[in-house]
């Protein structure tokens, strides 16, 4: 059964990836979820974006695109995401990833444009996303201008009028909430089941 | 796989090398945790760890391998036993599925109530753990516990006053006897009783500076000095909220927010004078009337006290009217601590503070002052009235801690149901203009601190007040989620969560903590304890039972350093005297290490800036030089785009690379205009300059040759002297100039033609390093030599028909390189024959 290969794969993915086992079961419990019924004995199934984001953890996220987008190894960018992928998502949003990893995808998140910078229009995008799209939400573009000047005033250290990883890391940690922040967590259930992390060790 | 594989080498190759590297002198426990924090994804992971086992297993023997297997097999068995273990652990961690929900939907700083609640819970588990079982229990077993007098009785009333029956049972402290239990080992219950006491307030104390401590440095030593930063603001996005109302009503705040910050700096500024004195005349007034009704709080919970100590009498027993008449203190008390807050709150409406943060300071501020005061009132009314009145008087005092508690608990519910409930069915029903509740996460966390500190004063009189506070916080848990998730929308300010944690922690530390424990300590140092009851009975203080147990340690010869250390450190004034001078140095040094840190860190900002200046100059220079020559801009700028993009992902590191790769990208444009006019057959130099500076080129390259039989030697280990600039910048054109042979063979892979190119290219470099730089000939020939030695090694691999994995390195010994290469190659042979 497909199951069991993939179990397998899980067995080995643990340790690289994440050491909290209770993670990992409820991740490829709710990944299997996700896949139709024949998917399920595809070796390495991928799951298209927009079933990914049916699910409630994500779906009122206003970063639910970028983040597939970042963290999906897809070869067209259509942000489909494999369990391994699914699996690096929720292990760089869990409490145990650092401040480095966290940073490093927060800003592969943030640059919209994929260019390796945030400039003007990441940030203008980052805004919108933030403050919501609609027209009547939206920022007037003279408070717009005002808010990425000063954004890139604090920032921008050596004055290229754009954010690169570095000074954006050294934002990151000078603002102690981002940690707690920039989480996301799969809903467990009520009581959740240690069982089958029980079993593993001892198989 | 393969494929996938070489592509992610010609993604990150330098890093790759030097990381794997790296893991290979690292102890597999440490391997997969540095693997696991690379921020990469699963699959370039695995790479990773393929070639960092390949690399190790090569450089071993192979007679031990089964050894090894076994070892390793063995390790990875105990290794995810361990994380089985911590898996489990962490479901069975209390609440962890509520907390995950209140944060999903209400956001860290909500959160960080029930946080705080949690840990408030633990620390009074732990309290009545330890009296428990040091104190109660020891007295029970020995079946000297009180007995209850016969006419008394339960009445029911005693739950919410503590006095009668309650008196006679191990609640209270004058319960306790004085005695040593003879057994297998003699049991002195006073010095248990001090001991237990002593300690867990030591701990307490320990426990708390440093979480302080930590989230000081965490939180604010750190932390932005700007109050309203935009990045504050963008980053304090809560990714953890999943319900689509929240997430709405956060946008809705966070551009408030953001309007807020854009337009407080524009309103600072148009203030006049006469604007700026009617606001302080505000804050002046509100000030004064907040301290104002602190302080007649205090004054009136004191002649409360007053009259009531008229009225009380020592009895035995009390009717249930006169017990019931107890209550009116701690209800009095109570109440100011729901009512008067409020008017705090109708105060802050009124001034308007610059930012939100200075007005919950000041809100914060007001509140601890009041209960700060009522607190003091109370504690020097029990330790200066009750001592002299009462025979028996520490179980009184006991009795008042457990009323207060007890209608704080009631208050604290009421408070729930009428100020969140209440305000709510206001808020929907009646008058939807109010709206639903906010969540006031400051004054909650400041009532639960409240709760804490009467619990903390009253260890000593009644050690398992515990108990109930555990019972309180337990029950409180579920009524504030009960009470939130119903009735509270989530609070429409939450920037800064982390470090109103710290205030938390702070408060709860300073007054709170250092007040009680003061208490304890006068209490245990100073007072008299009751002659009639309890442990210490007969003694002049509490502390002389250290003094009793020293004489009898004393007639032992055996343990004579106890008593050295109690009259030498201890007892010893000089002592105390040289530790407070030693700590005043030190934090005297201190200081001056943080002063000459400011310091720093201003010169280096400055640094980092001039740096940018010297960049966008170059990039100027660069752009200039783009334009003159618009005939090759076509292909330059494709180039220069693919480049830039490489030196944008890779100067991420560190500013300087940036610099050096906008050097190089001009010396590509020199090399690239030569490389074209060689391409064209235009062999007249245009200018004599640069013919002159390729003549020196090929004269040296020549030389080169020359040395090609030591070519290996010369480069292992002893680059020639050079400077840091000139070394760096040499590998990064290096690393260019594979690059672009990567790309040229791909058009046009016959040998002599590639070696013309490069031949080329090395004029072509050689001449524009003499004519920027002037380097000194070792650098260019050592240069030459490097890249001979790379070509060899790239034919070599090209013979053996495998695919050569596009190493464009660029680190300074890159003979050492090119070995680690030849080694990593010769892994995957064997790795690929074991097939």
């Amino acid at each position: 059964m497909g199951t069991t290969a993939s179990q397998l794969a899980k067995d080995s993915l643990s340790e690289y990836q994440v050491n909290d086992h209770l993670l990992l079961e409820n991740a490829h419990r709710r990944f299997t979820e996700l896949l139709d019924r024949d998917e399920r004995n595809h070796p390495n199934p991928r799951v298209p974006m927009e079933v990914i984001l049916t699910l409630p953890e994500l779906k009122s996220n206003p970063f639910k695109t970028r983040i597939c987008q970042v963290f999906s190894t897809s070869e067209d960018k259509d942000g489909s995401l494999t369990f391994e992928d699914f699996l690096d998502l929720l292990s760089a949003f869990s409490d145990s990833a650092t401040l480095e990893i966290k940073s490093h995808y927060a800003f592969r998140i943030f640059d919209f444009d994929d260019d390796g910078t945030l400039d003007y229009g990441d940030l203008e995008k980052l805004v919108n996303c933030l403050t919501g799209e609609t027209e009547d939400t939206r920022l007037t573009s003279e408070e717009m201008r005002q808010l990425i000047s000063n954004i890139l005033d604090e920032s921008d250290i050596d004055k290229d009028g754009t954010v690169n990883l570095s000074e954006f890391q050294h934002v990151i940690s000078r603002s102690p909430d981002f940690v707690s922040s920039f989480a996301l967590f799969l809903f467990y259930p009520v009581f959740p089941a240690p069982n089958d992390a029980v079993l593993h060790c001892f198989i | 796989m393969a494929l996938s594989k070489n592509r992610l080498v010609v993604s990150c190759p330098t890093e790759e090398q030097n990381l794997i590297k790296e893991l290979v002198a690292l102890s597999t426990t440490e391997q997969i945790r540095k693997i696991r924090e690379l921020p990469v994804s699963f699959e370039e992971k695995k790479h990773v760890r393929t070639q960092a086992m390949a690399f190790k297993s090569s450089g071993q023997s192979h007679h031990f391998s089964s050894l090894r297997d076994f070892s390793q097999n063995m390790s990875l068995l105990i290794r995810r036993f361990g994380y089985s273990i911590k898996s489990v652990s962490q479901s069975l961690q209390l609440w962890r599925g509520i907390m995950k929900e209140i944060g999903g939907k209400f956001g860290s700083s909500v959160l960080n109530y029930f946080v705080l609640l949690k840990w408030l819970l633990l620390f009074n588990i732990f309290s009545f753990l330890v009296n428990f079982g040091f104190i109660t229990i020891p007295l029970l077993v020995s079946d000297l516990s009180p007995n209850v007098s016969p006419n008394v009785s339960f009445r029911g009333l005693e739950l919410l006053t503590g006095a009668g029956y309650f008196n006679y049972t191990v609640m209270y402290y004058g319960s306790y006897s004085n005695e040593t239990f003879r057994g297998l080992v003699d049991y002195d219950m006073q010095l248990a009783y001090f001991f237990t006491i002593s300690v867990y307030m030591v701990l307490c104390g320990l426990v708390l500076i440093f979480s302080m401590a930590s989230s000081f440095k965490k939180n604010y030593a750190l932390a932005d000095a700007a109050s309203n930063s935009a990045w504050q603001l963008l980053c304090s996005w809560d990714f953890s909220i999943t319900n689509e109302k929240a997430v709405n009503q956060r946008k809705n705040n966070l551009r408030i927010q953001l309007k807020e910050s854009l337009s407080e700096k524009a309103h600072r500024e148009r203030q006049t004078t006469s604007e700026q004195l009617k606001q302080y005349g505000i804050y002046f007034g509100s000030w004064l009337l907040s301290t104002g009704l602190a302080v007649g709080c205090g004054a009136s919970v004191f002649y409360l006290c007053q009259y009531e100590d008229e009225q009380a009498e020592d009895t035995e027993t009390w009717s249930a009217l006169k017990e019931a008449e107890t209550l009116l203190v701690p209800f009095v008390v109570s109440l100011m601590n729901m009512v008067i807050p409020l008017f705090f709150s109708l105060f802050n409406k009124f001034e308007q503070y610059s930012s939100q943060r200075k007005q919950i300071y000041a809100l914060l501020f007001r509140n601890v002052l009041l209960r700060i005061s009522i607190l003091g009132v109370l504690c020097y009314y029990w330790m200066n009235t009750v001592p002299q009145k009462f025979t028996c008087w520490e179980p009184m005092v006991g009795q008042a801690l457990y009323r207060l508690v007890i209608v704080d608990f009631i208050f604290l519910m009421l408070g729930s149901l009428f100020g969140e409930f209440l305000s709510n069915v206001i808020g929907t029903k009646i008058q939807p203009r109010l709206g639903v509740p906010e969540f006031d996460v400051a004054r909650n966390v400041l009532e639960i601190i409240y709760a804490q500190t009467l619990a903390w004063i009253g260890i000593y009189f009644s050690p398992l007040l515990p108990v109930i506070q555990i019972l309180k916080f337990f029950i409180l848990f579920y009524l504030k989620k009960v009470s939130l998730t119903h009735n509270c929308q989530p609070p429409r300010r939450s920037g800064r969560a982390a470090q109103m944690k710290t205030i938390f922690i702070f408060l709860l530390f300073i007054p709170f903590f250092a007040g009680a424990l003061s208490i304890v300590a006068y209490t245990a140092w100073s007072l008299t304890p009751s002659e009639h009851c309890g442990p210490f009975r007969g003694l002049n203080n509490t502390f002389s039972v250290i003094g009793e147990w020293i004489d009898d340690v004393n007639k032992l010869s055996s343990t004579q350093w106890v008593v050295w250390i109690y009259q030498n450190v201890i007892r010893s004034e000089i002592f105390y005297f040289l530790i407070t001078l030693i700590i005043l140095v030190l934090i005297y040094i201190f200081w001056q290490l943080i002063q000459g840190r400011k310091e720093l860190i201003v010169l280096l900002r400055k640094q980092i800036v001039n740096e940018g200046k010297d960049k966008s100059f170059l990039l100027e220079k660069l752009q200039n030089l783009q334009k003159s020559c618009p005939e090759v801009n076509k292909k330059q700028k494709k180039r220069t785009t693919h480049t830039s993009r490489r030196s944008a992902e890779r100067s991420s590191g560190s500013q300087s690379n940036s610099n050096a790769v906008v050097q190089v990208l001009l010396a590509r444009q020199q090399q690239e205009e030569e490389e074209r006019r060689n391409a064209s057959g235009v062999s007249v130099p245009s200018d004599i300059s640069t013919s002159d500076a390729m003549m020196q080129a090929m004269l040296a390259r020549q030389k080169a040759e020359r040395q090609d039989e030591n070519a290996y030697e010369a480069t292992d280990g002893h680059p020639p002297p050079l400077d840091a600039v000139a070394q760096s910048l040499a590998a990064r054109q290096r690393a260019e100039e594979t690059d672009g042979y990567w790309s040229t063979t791909h058009f046009n892979r016959s040998n002599p033609v590639y070696s013309s190119i490069i031949q080329v290219r090395q004029s072509a470099e050689r001449d524009r390093e003499d004519d920027s730089h002037d380097a000194t000939s070792p650098v260019s020939s050592a240069m030459i030599q490097v890249m001979q030695a790379r070509q060899k090694a790239e034919e070599e691999e090209r013979n053996q028909r495998i695919y050569p994995p596009g190493q464009n390195a660029a680190s300074p010994g890159s003979s050492a390189l090119i070995q680690a290469m030849l080694a990593r190659q010769q892994a995957q042979n064997e790795y690929d024959d074991g097939y």
